[in-house]
């Protein structure tokens, strides 16, 4: 190993340099709600890095369930508008998986005509990710390509290598609070980084070994051998598994208020029956079926058309929340066996 | 004098940075507003509006849009929806046709003279006019899908000389369902053929009756372009008949309509297949979309 400029935080130090990050900046990190680890704004409870990753994608955070656009307020019938600014932001714990979510939509929402509200959330958040050395049950991050292992797209990596967390910083932003608090680091031993390896590696293994990876024909092929009215039947229409998605985006558009008011926009689902309906009544999804698989061709097949990247991280969120205890994966799987 | 060229323009510059920096405030889902300036009746049930948008100072600002092209309009309070543009950009005013279908049209059309609406776009990539000069166009359409043909029309109605022999054959429920009617004459005037059909007659029509399909029958128009929007049955039967005439695949223009919140490609409830219909469309090809149709 070359020059690096990995450090290394005690345990100990993390909550301290957390405090200390919290007086300038709003710190999401992983806490428990009754017990299941959820991202939420961190106000000195305890941290759940090492439960499994949270119920909730740190996606909400940049595009949440239900936020307002702006606001219309009216004077003698000519409308003045007003957007709120972003909140400086720091999501500590944000997984491998979920990191590669956010770099699909960057390309969804920052390229081409760019999403305001989106893009200007990403530009005041800093992420920290930390690396997943125990993966959950139903993760299949390895079979998608998006983890174990992170390169780039953080601005500062943890991993969690039994004293404490090995560092790396991954962009200015990221050096710059490595530099401002550098009284909680120490420097980096070179076991440390071959911990690292060592973890990675084993979980990577972990992965494969419970899901091992499926080619993009495989997936294209079991998708068309699929038997959609099966699935169907035991789909119950809920549309958790895209609002619990980190890739999946759709939303819908609201008014409330009168005259004065506010324009939201709130997560939707493409599984549900009036996401494509017009209001002639017509709709070009008509069928549940059509629209489990549209919701699947559009993670496999038109996402990475657009985008190069898989729609599907293998977080596992969609098949954890499902109320049919559908395994998204396992579907894929047993169609081609 | 110089001297007062350079200041008026270096204001001028300032007011142009001004508004860009403003608009670069805001994002793209806050809509311009437009004033009501005119309504026409078309039918019972649908409206022509004309409107005139406006920037922050209530100025008239010019919105560069070309035929085919959408808007989504909003009524605060109720919300948005994608509306066609129903004039040309050859002439004033902005112009869209309303057909009363749910809640935000109603109240779109609940407007009155001098209220304002909100307006976004325009959106979407409007018909290939340059791919269709030269040549014979077709225009074809049936019930509301008529409003964004009549941007072409009037558009090519315009520009005639810049197109070979131009015909429109358009259906309708019945005669009280006709949409302008009373610009059919300037458009042959303009030496554009015009025939109009609808599907149930009353005491007070003499014209045809029947499909649209049975309307190209009479007309047997020369191969060339054709533009068509309306109902996807009627849709697919006319491109058939184009096809069994000599219209070739991918010259043949489909404007579809679809569910839509955003007009930018995010939201995705107007996608079809891979295509977002609001960013890559809504007009398509009929080699692209024949199969998805």
């Amino acid at each position: 190993m070359t020059t690096t400029s990995a450090l290394f935080l005690d345990h100990e130090n993390l909550v301290p340099l957390l405090e200390e990050l919290a007086k300038t900046l709003e710190v999401v990190a992983p806490v428990y709600a009754e017990g299941e680890p959820v991202f939420a704004t961190w106000k000195g409870e305890a941290l759940a890095l090492d439960a499994d990753n949270p119920l909730n994608s740190p996606v909400e955070f940049f595009l949440p369930q239900k936020e307002v656009l702006f606001k219309y307020v009216q004077y003698s019938g000519r409308y003045t508008f007003q957007e709120e600014p972003p909140k400086s932001r720091l999501i500590l714990g944000m997984r491998p998986c979920d990191l590669q979510a956010i770099k699909v939509l960057d390309e969804i929402f920052g390229t081409e005509l760019p999403d305001h509200p989106y893009a200007s959330k990403r530009m005041s958040t800093i992420i920290v990710v930390l690396n997943c050395t125990s993966p959950g049950e139903g993760c299949f991050c390895a079979s998608m390509g998006s983890g174990p292992v992170v390169e780039e797209g953080f601005d500062l990596l943890l991993t969690d290598v039994g004293p404490g967390y090995l560092v790396e910083s991954g962009s200015p932003a990221g050096m710059f609070i490595l530099r401002a608090q550098s009284h909680h680091f120490e420097e980096a031993l070179p076991e440390h980084l071959k911990e690292k390896e060592r973890l990675l590696d084993l979980a990577e293994e972990e992965i494969t070994k419970r899901r091992p990876a499926l080619t993009p024909e495989q997936i294209r092929e079991a998708i068309d051998e699929t038997d959609w009215e099966e699935v169907e039947r035991r789909c119950l229409r809920c549309g958790g598994c895209s609002l619990i998605c980190p890739v999946c985006h759709c939303f819908s558009v609201m008014d409330r208020g009168v005259p004065d008011g506010e324009r939201l926009r709130c997560r939707d689902s493409c599984v549900l029956s009036g996401f494509s309906r017009m209001t002639s009544g017509a709709n070009p999804r008509a069928s549940l079926g059509e629209r489990l698989r549209h919701w699947y061709l559009d993670k496999f097949v038109y996402i990475p058309e657009k985008t190069g990247m898989l729609g599907c991280v293998g977080c596992g969120r969609c098949s954890r929340v499902c109320l049919s205890e559908i395994d998204r994966w396992s579907i894929l799987r047993e169609a081609i066996e | 004098m110089m001297h007062k060229d350079l200041k008026a323009e270096k204001s001028e510059r300032r007011r142009l940075q001004a508004s860009r920096s403003a608009s670069n405030r805001l994002s793209r889902y806050v809509p311009l507003q437009a004033e009501v300036i005119d309504i026409d009746v078309e039918s019972s049930n649908t409206y022509l509006i004309s409107l005139r948008p406006l920037d922050e100072e209530d100025e008239t600002v010019r919105l560069e849009y070309c035929p085919g092209q959408f808007l989504m309009v909003s009524v605060f309070g109720l919300g948005e929806c994608p509306i066609s543009i129903a004039s040309t950009p050859t002439r004033d005013p902005l112009q869209i046709c309303v057909r009363e279908a749910g809640k935000i049209t109603q109240g779109i059309m609940a407007s009155r003279v001098g209220d304002v609406m909100g307006i976004r776009g325009p959106f979407g990539n409007g018909f290939p006019v340059e791919k269709m000069k030269g040549r014979n166009v077709v225009i074809t359409g049936g019930g509301s899908g008529f409003a964004t043909l009549r941007s072409l029309i009037n558009y090519i109605a315009d520009n005639r000389e810049k197109f070979q022999d131009v015909t429109v054959a358009y259906g309708a429920r019945t005669p009280h369902d006709l949409y302008f009617t009373s610009e059919y004459g300037s458009w042959q005037a303009a030496g554009i053929e015009v025939g109009i059909t609808v599907d149930m007659m009353d005491a007070s029509w003499k014209g045809n009756v029947g499909l649209v399909t049975s309307l190209l029958k009479d007309i047997n128009p020369a191969p060339g372009t054709a533009a068509l929007c309306g109902p996807p049955m009627m849709i697919n039967a006319v491109a058939k008949d184009l096809v069994n005439r000599g219209f070739l695949e991918p010259d043949i223009y489909i404007s579809l309509e679809r569910h839509m919140k955003c007009g930018i490609g995010k939201c995705e409830h107007c996608t079809m297949g891979p295509y977002h219909v609001c960013t890559e469309g809504p007009i398509f090809s009929y080699d692209v979309v024949g199969d998805l149709l």
